[in-house]
C-alpha cells in the first residue's frame, strides 16, 4: 500500500512527462482499438452484404455437388428439411434453388444461360431478391411461366420486359426440356458474369421444365449474426443427420472470398503490432529517464531499509497506474468513436468499390470485446514488459553509490 | 567481559575500502580499527577526502568493505545478503543525511512513519510514536506538510525524527548541519544531544562542523583513510 501510494504520487511529480507518457499509451490504445473495431466492422459488413446478397451463411447440397455440380445430385423433400432447419436456434430464413444450363432465345437472338429456379417469397426473405429488380416486377407468388433476366443477358438478347423467351435444356429424365416464358423483370445481380448468364424462373416452373419432381440442388440458409454461423452449421448437421447431404458454412462455399478477408484481417494485426511497438519504445524511454533521475532517491530508500522488491514494485506500479489511466480514457474515447463510426460510417473514395459482385460505398466500425480487450492487453503488457529492465536496475542500485549521484 | 562486549555497538577491524577510479585503484579507507560503545556521541572529523563518509557507509553496510570486518550489534555485515542488510539497517540504524533526503511525495507524518510501516507496526503504534517524536523535534502542526513546504532546519528535524522514531540502536549522521545556518544547526545538535542522553542511542557523526566537535564526547580524526587521533572527552 505504501509503495503504491508513493508510486501514485510520483506520477504527479513530472506532470508534463507523465502527460506525454499517458498520451503515448492512450494514443496507441485508441488507435489500436479503433483500427480493430474499424477492420472488424468493415470486414463483417462486407461479409454480411456478400452473404446476404446471394451466397447465404450456410448452404446444403447433395454430397459432392459443390465439387462437381450436375442436374442429378439433388435434395429430396426439401420442405421437410426446411421445417427442421427453421426450428434451429439463430436460423432466420432459408430458400431452395434449382440450377441448370440452357439456351434461351428472344426473337432471333440466342444465348447460353444459367437457369436458376427460386421460390420468390423465400428468396426475397433470405437474400433480398426483389430490391435487385431494376425493371419490371417480381415473380408472382405461384408459378405463372414468368422469367427474370440478368440485365446483361437482356442486353445480349435485346430483350425487354413483356417479351417472350423460349428456353431449351435437358430434363432430369433425359428428355429435351423446352418452354416459353414471359419476361417480367430485369435484375442487377451485382457482377457482370451473373448479369450476362442469369435466367431466373419460379421454382415450380423450373422443376417442371427440368422434370425434377420437387427436388432441388441447393438450400440457402441465413442466420441472425455472422458469429452464429459455425454453431448453426453444427446444429443443422446434427439435426438433419443425413450422410448424403453436405452442410457447409459460407467460408467453405466461398473459399477464395474467405481467404481474401482473412489476409486483410492479418494485415490489421500487423498495424496493431507496429502501434504497440511505438508505445513500448515511448514508455521505455520515459521509465529509463525516471529511474536515472531518481537514482539518488532509490539509494536513500534502500539505505533506510526499503527492500529491492519494493523498489522494483515502485517502478512497476508507477507505469501500471499510467497504463490503467490510459486504458480507461482510451476505452471511453474508443467506444465513443466506434459507436459513431458504426452509425455513420465513412464513405469509401471514388463512390466505393465492388467486391464479389457487391458494391460497397461506406465502411462501418463495430464495437466488440476484442477491439477493447486486445489493445488493453497489448498496452498494459508491453508497458509492464519494458518497465522490467529499468525496475530491476532500480532495485539493484548500490545505496552508497546511488546517493553520491546528483 | 560479556557486558563490555554487549556494549560494543560498532566494531571495525582492519577495514579497508579501495575504489577504482577509471581503472586506477584509490584507497579511500586504508585500515581502520575502531570500537564504538552504546550511547556514545562520537564525531568523525577530518579534511575532505579523508574517508569520513566512506567509513560511515562501510559501518552501515551501505558500501561493502574491500578488506577487514564490520560488526554492528554483534552481527557481521559482510555475511548478510542484500535483503538481510536492508532489514538490518531498517531495524538497527537511523540515517541523517546532509541533504535531508526526505521522500518528496510523502508528508512529514508519512516520512516519519515510513520505516515503521516497513517494520509492520500497527497504525495506532505508528501514530503514537509520530505524535511523540514531532513534539520532541518541535514540529507539532507540521504533520501534513510536504518537505518542499519546510525550511532547511525543519526538514533536518524531520530527518532526525525519521531516523529515531523506529528506536534504532545507532544513529549515523553525515554532515547533518552542513546545509543549516549556525543557529539552526546549534538547536538541532542540542536536540540530538538531548535525545542521546534520554534514549541512550549511539550517535556517530561525520563532520567538519566545529559545533559538533565541541559537543562530541569522542572525537576521531581521520587523515588519508586512517585514524590519526582518537580522543574521548568528558
Amino acid at each position: 500500500m505504501l509503495t503504491f501510494k508513493i508510486a501514485f504520487r510520483n506520477i504527479f511529480r513530472q506532470k508534463r512527462r507523465t502527460f506525454l507518457t499517458i498520451l503515448t499509451m492512450f494514443g496507441g490504445f485508441t488507435l489500436a482499438a479503433i483500427s480493430i473495431g474499424w477492420a472488424d466492422g468493415t470486414y463483417n459488413n462486407i461479409i454480411n452484404i456478400f452473404t446476404r446478397n446471394q451466397l447465404g451463411h450456410i448452404q446444403i447440397h447433395h454430397k459432392g455437388y459443390l465439387d462437381r455440380p450436375t442436374l442429378y445430385k439433388t435434395i429430396t423433400d426439401y420442405e421437410a428439411l426446411g421445417a427442421t432447419i427453421e426450428n434451429i436456434k439463430n436460423v432466420e430464413a432459408w430458400t431452395p434453388r434449382i440450377f441448370s444450363a440452357g439456351l434461351v432465345s428472344v426473337g432471333d437472338k440466342t444465348a447460353g444461360v444459367r437457369i436458376i429456379g427460386i421460390d420468390p417469397v423465400r428468396e426475397n426473405n433470405t437474400t433480398l431478391f426483389n430490391p435487385k429488380i431494376i425493371d419490371g416486377k417480381p415473380f408472382s407468388d405461384t408459378a405463372a411461366f414468368e422469367a427474370i433476366l440478368g440485365k446483361g443477358l437482356a442486353k445480349i438478347l435485346k430483350a425487354k420486359v413483356g417479351d417472350k423467351a423460349v428456353i431449351v435444356s435437358q430434363g432430369a429424365d433425359g428428355s429435351i426440356a423446352n418452354d416459353r416464358y414471359t419476361i417480367v423483370g430485369l435484375i442487377d445481380c451485382g457482377d457482370e458474369i451473373s448479369n450476362q448468364t442469369s435466367f431466373y424462373l419460379h421454382i415450380d416452373d423450373a422443376s417442371e421444365l427440368l422434370v425434377l419432381s420437387g427436388r432441388i440442388h441447393e438450400m440457402v440458409i441465413v442466420v441472425d449474426h455472422l458469429d452464429h454461423v459455425a454453431e448453426a452449421t453444427e446444429e443443422i448437421q446434427k439435426s438433419i443427420d443425413n450422410p448424403e447431404l453436405d452442410v457447409a458454412p459460407w467460408q467453405v462455399v466461398a473459399k477464395s472470398f474467405y481467404r481474401a478477408m482473412q489476409a486483410d484481417k492479418k494485415g490489421s494485426w500487423i498495424s496493431l503490432f507496429v502501434i504497440i511497438l511505438i508505445v513500448a519504445v515511448g514508455v521505455l524511454n520515459t521509465v529509463l529517464m525516471t529511474v536515472l533521475e531518481r537514482t539518488r532517491e532509490y539509494g536513500v530508500l534502500r539505505a533506510i531499509g526499503t527492500g529491492p522488491g519494493q523498489i522494483f514494485r515502485l517502478v512497476i506500479y508507477e507505469v501500471a497506474i499510467m497504463a490503467v489511466i490510459s486504458v480507461i480514457v482510451g476505452t471511453a474515447l474508443s467506444l465513443l468513436s466506434l459507436h459513431l463510426l458504426s452509425i455513420y460510417g465513412i464513405p469509401f473514395p471514388d463512390n466505393g468499390f465492388e467486391y464479389g459482385g457487391v458494391v460497397f460505398t461506406h465502411g462501418y466500425a463495430e464495437i466488440n470485446l476484442i477491439s477493447i480487450l486486445a489493445p488493453t492487453i497489448a498496452v498494459v503488457l508491453s508497458a509492464m514488459l519494458v518497465s522490467i529492465f529499468p525496475a530491476v536496475r532500480a532495485a539493484r542500485i548500490a545505496p552508497a553509490r546511488a546517493m553520491r549521484m546528483h | 567481559m560479556n557486558d563490555e562486549v554487549n556494549q560494543e555497538v560498532i566494531v571495525a577491524r582492519g577495514v579497508k575500502r579501495t575504489y577504482s577510479d577509471n581503472g586506477v585503484p584509490v584507497e579511500a579507507v586504508r585500515g581502520i580499527d575502531l570500537i564504538i560503545t552504546r550511547g556514545e556521541f562520537t564525531a568523525i572529523v577530518g579534511p575532505s577526502g579523508s574517508g569520513k563518509t566512506t567509513f560511515l557507509n562501510l559501518i552501515s553496510g551501505l558500501d561493502p568493505v574491500s578488506e577487514g570486518e564490520v560488526r554492528l550489534n554483534g552481527k557481521k555485515l559482510s555475511a548478510m545478503s542484500g535483503r538481510e542488510l536492508s532489514d538490518f539497517r531498517r531495524d538497527n540504524i537511523g540515517f541523517i543525511f546532509q541533504a535531508y533526503n526526505l521522500i518528496p511525495v510523502l508528508t512529514v507524518e508519512e516520512n516519519i512513519e515510513y520505516i515503521m510501516l516497513l517494520q509492520g507496526l500497527s497504525r495506532q503504534e505508528r501514530h503514537q510514536r509520530v505524535e511523540k517524536i514531532l513534539a520532541e523535534v518541535k514540529l507539532e502542526g507540521y504533520a501534513d506538510r510536504l518537505p518542499n513546504k519546510l525550511s532547511g532546519g525543519q526538514r533536518q528535524r524531520v530527518a532526525v525524527a525519521r531516523a529515531m522514531v523506529s528506536h534504532p540502536s545507532i544513529i549515523l549522521a553525515d554532515e547533518p548541519t552542513a546545509n543549516l545556518d549556525s543557529k539552526t544547526g546549534a538547536e538541532l545538535l542540542d536536540m540530538m544531544r538531548n535525545l542521546n542522553q534520554t534514549t541512550g542511542m549511539t550517535f556517530v557523526f561525520s563532520t567538519h562542523d566545529e559545533m559538533i566537535m565541541e559537543r562530541a564526547e569522542r572525537l576521531i580524526v581521520l587523515k588519508d583513510g586512517l585514524i590519526s587521533s582518537d580522543e574521548t572527552r568528558q
